[in-house]
């Protein structure tokens, strides 16, 4: 008896203190809240009143940081009621911190997507679709061309704003070439003439012809793009192309590039893994060409320093394939079903497309804004790399290839316990035929899409 | 303390004679208890908030396919633990990996903390300084900062390459990499070494002297009374350092990431890979229940072997 009261009085205790432990921690984030929402009411009948609050949240360089806060800060002064809270992080960290408000059912109201994970998000019915924001003219997109709104567009319903337009591009070191006596390639070169013009460049200089991933995935997406077909089909379930030869001719060209000593080997991109754009063999004049994504380009001739030429080409194609280049959003800004505040994360939205004083500050930094009356008024103010990276865009424009569909659900399980550890590495370290790289490549894919398409 | 916990033979014969009274008492000493549930209570909370729970949610979570953002997650029974021995071969690698790493770099430290603790154990001026010095790797090694700064001494244009004149992708060569990390371990000897000290500094001086008088010399010595004397010092550093080893993590994270062919693919680290990274995390629960009953089966050998080489003076008596 006295044993059974005695625990029955500590169970209590501790849900009891459990509960007022809690307490203390929920109070103030509810209290304040609850006042926000009434505030916020009222300022929306009365016109004024207490500052509601927005939350945005987004990934990037210190640069951006810097950059997105100015012009937060800018924001917060055309639109007094509104108070911005802001949480940045790297990459990795953002998507960490955002799933687990996810879980939490604490996302922001603003969060920075991807393309790669946009599609995933939806599907989890995380984003809010902004098309009533559109049709009312909270966002304006006026300027704005179909073609770099379509990125954030999922079964007819729009959940991303597209933050800036980037392509893959290939960097050549003009001075380099004209050193080494030879041609810059036509836009619509060829593997082959790839690998002879990075061959000869490697052989005259005797620096590496070529430096960059090119085991990266995104260099097989593009060899499929350019053929017309994906790398997954169309539930994600399993490889989208039956043909493993244009896969095959790519990565012994890869290789074969890799013995002679053209391009640096895999072990040294593994031993160099984590280097940024800045230690890129191209910015020390040990390589000739590589290959970025279009708004690296900036970061590429700073940490080349003054003097130095470059020349954008785009990415080459395979034998008879349409272009490997696509128009990619950068990023978006999405609304997430859990925004406290959705309107004026559309206002947020909407200002960052169209304000020119807020893009004066941006600066391009995500990729060339998607507003034709932005980039004109940029247009005086631009540097020379990103002079290069706005024609860049524009000449490739109407040659590009269609934006191939967002990663499937199961991409990131492919590409981390796939795709490096079982198919590129053990290639490229010359463990395993290029036979059993593909083969391997195929079974394994299918088994993890069909298992994550399946859930 | 002692008022929470009276005399446990009082209530009785109390309660016999005056039940009245005995419930006074009993409510009195209920308020004692509860005042001294309240004193442990910041720790209780923390408990059962930080630790207990999660132990339970994880063990729950390790029969699901919980992925943290898709809200259809279901059970899957044993699904996770099958999957992990017969259809994932990175698995198989982060095991062999960590056997490697546990069974090269926990030895090869413990050798060395015994080393230098012999070397640091006299009386010469200074020598606690020495000791200080000695230390402060094991302070530092475990670091972030450190293990940046192991990446840069052992990167291309590195120190180590600079030193040797040579031109090694040290972690990027399959045959190399593991090795920076156990180099990294075994400098970390701190903690094992003061143990070790502490040991030494407990063998009677008259067995060095009466066998230096027979006509010992150093080698036998150390042979015949230090290490014999020692073992129960080294087992419990063994068992210690067999514990933490098997959960290293920070050092493969950020010089290697598991990289070149998941040669240095630890446990801990791809544990973290499946749930932080795949967000798999019912796979990882599962991860880590293996992970406890390996941790737990080793400890268990560990303890078993010492009856054969653990050597306790008292036993010798007897």
């Amino acid at each position: 008896m006295r044993n059974r009261m005695s625990t029955f009085a500590v169970l209590l205790l501790v849900m009891a203190l459990l509960l007022s432990a809690c307490a203390p921690a929920a109070a103030p984030a509810g209290a304040p809240a609850a006042e926000g929402e009434s505030t916020e009411a009222a300022a929306a009948e009365a016109g004024d009143g207490a500052p509601s609050e927005l939350r945005v949240a987004w990934w990037g360089s210190q640069n951006r940081h810097d950059r997105t806060i100015a012009a937060i800060e800018l924001f917060e002064q055309l639109h007094p009621e509104i108070k911005v809270v802001y949480e940045f992080s790297g990459w990795d960290d953002h998507w960490t911190k955002m799933t687990t408000q996810a879980a939490g059912g604490n996302l922001p109201d603003v969060m920075q997507q991807d393309y790669a994970r946009l599609e995933e998000w939806v599907s989890r019915g995380l984003l809010m679709p902004l098309d009533a924001y559109v049709a009312d003219g909270t966002l304006n997109f006026d300027n704005v061309s179909e073609s770099a709104l379509a990125g954030g567009i999922i079964d007819g319903q729009l959940y991303g704003v597209n933050l800036g337009t980037n392509s893959m591009v290939i960097v050549i070191d003009a001075d380099k070439l004209a050193e080494a006596g030879l041609e810059a390639p036509s836009p619509d070169w060829t593997f082959a003439d790839f690998e002879q013009l990075a061959t000869q460049l490697h052989e005259n200089l005797g620096v590496y012809g070529f430096t960059g991933g090119l085991s990266n995935e995104q260099l097989w997406k593009n060899l499929y793009l350019s053929l017309g077909e994906w790398i997954y089909n169309e539930d994600g379930s399993a490889l989208g192309y039956a043909d493993d030869q244009p896969l095959i001719d790519y990565l012994s060209m890869v290789k074969r590039m890799q013995d002679t000593g053209v391009i640096p080997t895999r072990e040294m991109e593994v031993a160099e893994a984590g280097s940024s754009v800045e230690d890129n063999y191209i910015v020390s004049g040990d390589a000739a060409m590589t290959y970025v994504w279009s708004n690296q380009l900036v970061a590429l001739s700073a940490a080349a320093g003054e003097g130095r030429n470059f020349l954008l080409v785009p990415m080459p194609r395979p034998e008879g394939g349409a272009s490997t280049n696509y128009l990619k959003p950068s990023m978006f800004f999405s609304i997430t079903s859990q925004a406290k505040n959705p309107d004026a994360a559309a206002m947020f939205i909407d200002f960052f497309t169209n304000d020119i004083e807020a893009n004066k500050i941006l600066m391009a930094e995500r990729g060339v804004p998607v507003s034709s009356a932005v980039r004109e008024a940029l247009q005086p103010e631009l540097d020379v790399a990103q002079q290069q990276i706005f024609n860049y865009i524009a000449d490739i424009e109407s040659s590009v290839s269609p934006i191939p569909p967002p990663d499937v659900a199961g991409h990131a399980n492919v590409m981390n316990n796939v795709y490096w550890p079982l198919v590129m590495d053990p290639f490229f370290y010359g463990q395993q035929s290029l036979e059993d790289t593909v083969r391997i490549l195929r079974e394994q894919a299918d088994a993890v899409l069909a298992e994550s398409a399946a859930q | 303390m002692s008022k929470a916990l009276p005399a446990p033979a009082a209530p009785s014969p109390a309660a016999a004679r005056a039940p009245a009274k005995r419930r006074k008492r009993g409510g009195a000493r209920r308020t004692d208890n509860l005042m001294g549930y309240l004193f442990i209570a910041p720790w209780l909370v923390a408990f059962f908030a930080f630790t207990l729970i999660p132990i339970i949610a994880s063990f729950v979570l390790a029969f699901t396919n919980y992925d943290v953002l898709n809200p259809n997650w279901s059970w899957v029974g044993l699904q996770n633990f099958e999957r992990m021995f017969t259809r994932d071969p990175r698995y198989i690698k982060s095991l062999q990996a960590t056997f490697f790493y546990a069974f090269t770099a926990i030895p090869l430290r413990l050798a060395f903390a015994l080393a230098v603790a012999m070397l640091l154990n006299t009386h010469r001026r200074g020598v606690s300084t020495y000791r200080a010095a000695y230390y402060a790797p094991s302070i530092v090694g475990g670091s972030v900062a450190v293990a940046v700064m192991w990446r840069e001494i052992f990167g291309a244009d590195g120190l180590i390459n600079a030193i040797l004149g040579t031109d090694i992708t040290w972690l990027g060569n399959p045959n190399t990499a593991i090795w920076t990390l156990i180099v990294l371990a075994v400098w970390q000897f701190g903690s094992p070494m003061l143990i070790f000290l502490a040991g030494l500094k407990q063998i009677p001086r008259e067995f060095y002297e009466a066998a230096s008088i027979d006509g010992a010399n150093g080698w036998q010595q150390f042979w015949g009374i230090t290490l014999p004397l020692l073992t129960p010092i080294i087992f419990f550093n063994l068992v210690m350092q067999l514990i933490s080893g098997f959960m290293v993590f920070t050092q493969a994270f950020i010089i290697t990431g598991g990289a070149p062919l998941d040669t240095t693919l630890f446990y801990a680290l791809y544990l973290y890979q499946r749930a932080f990274v795949s967000l798999q995390m019912g796979y990882a629960s599962a991860m880590a229940w293996v992970l406890l009953a390996i941790v737990g089966i080793m400890t268990a050998l560990v303890f078993r072997s010492s009856s054969y080489w653990v050597f306790y003076g008292s036993q010798e008596e007897n």
